[in-house]
């Protein structure tokens, strides 16, 4: 009884060669994923466009006026850069969590707190990503039945980086969910790991 | 201990199902006509790829929650289940915010881009619409709260497993 209870608390990892190869990849694609969402979020919150367009023309003076496209104008971009600003702090904290501290333990839940942490995480870099997609939507091609003109002819340098954020977004939530999918199956086989 | 697990289980994966196929129905049938200054407005779902996107996830889950339920209650294939059950969570909420996204420029309007909100004209319409944005996120909650609680009815007996 003792000895088991003495197991219980103790978490002893023994990884082949094999496992280490596959616990390097699992790091890079981490490292990927970081990477994408960090710059998805640096594109969309620097995303900025000044126009001066021509309003009306009195006489022969035209009237121009300046527009600003900004990020902050749509409530789903601000929901956008928040959700991809905690995907890739949670990447970037997992990965020094799993470089350095790589004997931290809690009663043996490492992998699941590692793997529900990442659940949620995914969850909510999908809803940013679709709400984003469909505003870039409404933006590129208008809508004709509630009469909402589009704004990608006169913002066109808004709209690609919009766009080149959006695409490095998508690219982040895959690798996240692959990853995400690999640690649940490693759930599922404690036979790599001694754990109890 | 088991079986209270798997009535637990039926019970809110049937929660779930009923909020998903509710809110893909609902979202399916909200269609109004109205005559502003001998302008004709019909609002449908189908003239916005938001509402349409949203109504296809919500079906999509639906059919995944009822075949879910046929699963026998100690197959392998509840582990798949698992892995299934975060994808299906993500296509929901990604579902979710984008209608919100759209449902909330309908309804204030952008100033800056010079979009009028459309909620004054059609507010049988926003009625119907809000009815099945609400029953989505209630699906979406019970979701998060189904593969929290997969995690642990899966990971509990393997936590405890000897060598």
């Amino acid at each position: 009884m003792a000895l088991e209870t003495e197991r219980k608390t103790e978490a002893i990892f023994i990884s082949s060669p094999a496992q280490k190869q596959k616990d390097r990849i699992l790091l890079l694609l981490r490292l990927v994923a970081f990477f994408a969402t960090a710059s998805a979020t640096i594109v969309m919150a620097l995303n900025k466009q000044t126009n001066t367009l021509v309003v009306a023309t009195i006489g022969n003076n035209p009237i121009k006026a300046s527009l600003t496209a900004k990020f902050q104008h749509t409530p789903a971009f601000v929901f956008f850069v928040v959700a991809n600003s905690m995907a890739s702090f949670h990447n970037l904290l997992i990965l020094v969590v799993e470089i350095v501290g790589h004997k931290i333990d809690y009663k043996g839940l490492r992998l699941a707190i590692i793997a529900i942490l990442d659940m949620l995480i995914v969850v909510l870099a999908a809803a940013g990503d679709g709400a984003a997609v469909f505003m870039a939507e409404l933006g590129k091609n208008g809508n004709s039945h509630a009469r909402w003109n589009k704004i990608c002819d006169k913002f066109q340098t808004f709209c690609d980086h919009g766009s080149g954020a959006l695409i490095a977004s998508f690219v982040g939530l895959i690798l996240l969910l692959i990853i995400n999918i690999i640690s649940i199956a490693k759930l599922f086989n404690p036979k790599s790991y001694n754990t109890i | 201990m088991a079986k209270t697990k798997r009535l637990c289980t039926l019970l809110c994966r049937l929660m779930a199902l009923g909020a998903t196929v509710s809110a893909a129905i609902v979202m399916a049938t909200s269609h109004e006509k109205a005559n502003f200054y001998s302008v004709s407005f019909e609002a449908k779902y189908s003239h916005t790829p938001a509402f349409k996107y949203f109504m296809i996830a919500n079906a999509i889950v639906s059919v995944y929650g009822v075949l879910v339920l046929f699963l026998p209650s100690e197959s392998l294939l509840w582990r798949l289940v698992v892995a299934l059950d975060v994808v299906f969570t993500m296509l929901l909420t990604s579902s979710i915010s984008a209608a919100l996204a759209i449902a909330q420029v309908g309804k204030h309007g952008n100033s800056y881009a010079g979009w009028l909100p459309i909620c004054g004209q059609v507010p049988n319409y926003c009625g119907h619409v809000k009815g099945a944005l609400a029953a989505g996120f209630i699906g979406v909650i019970l979701y998060l709260l189904l593969i929290l609680y997969s995690i642990h009815s899966v990971l509990d007996p393997l936590l405890l497993r000897k060598n």
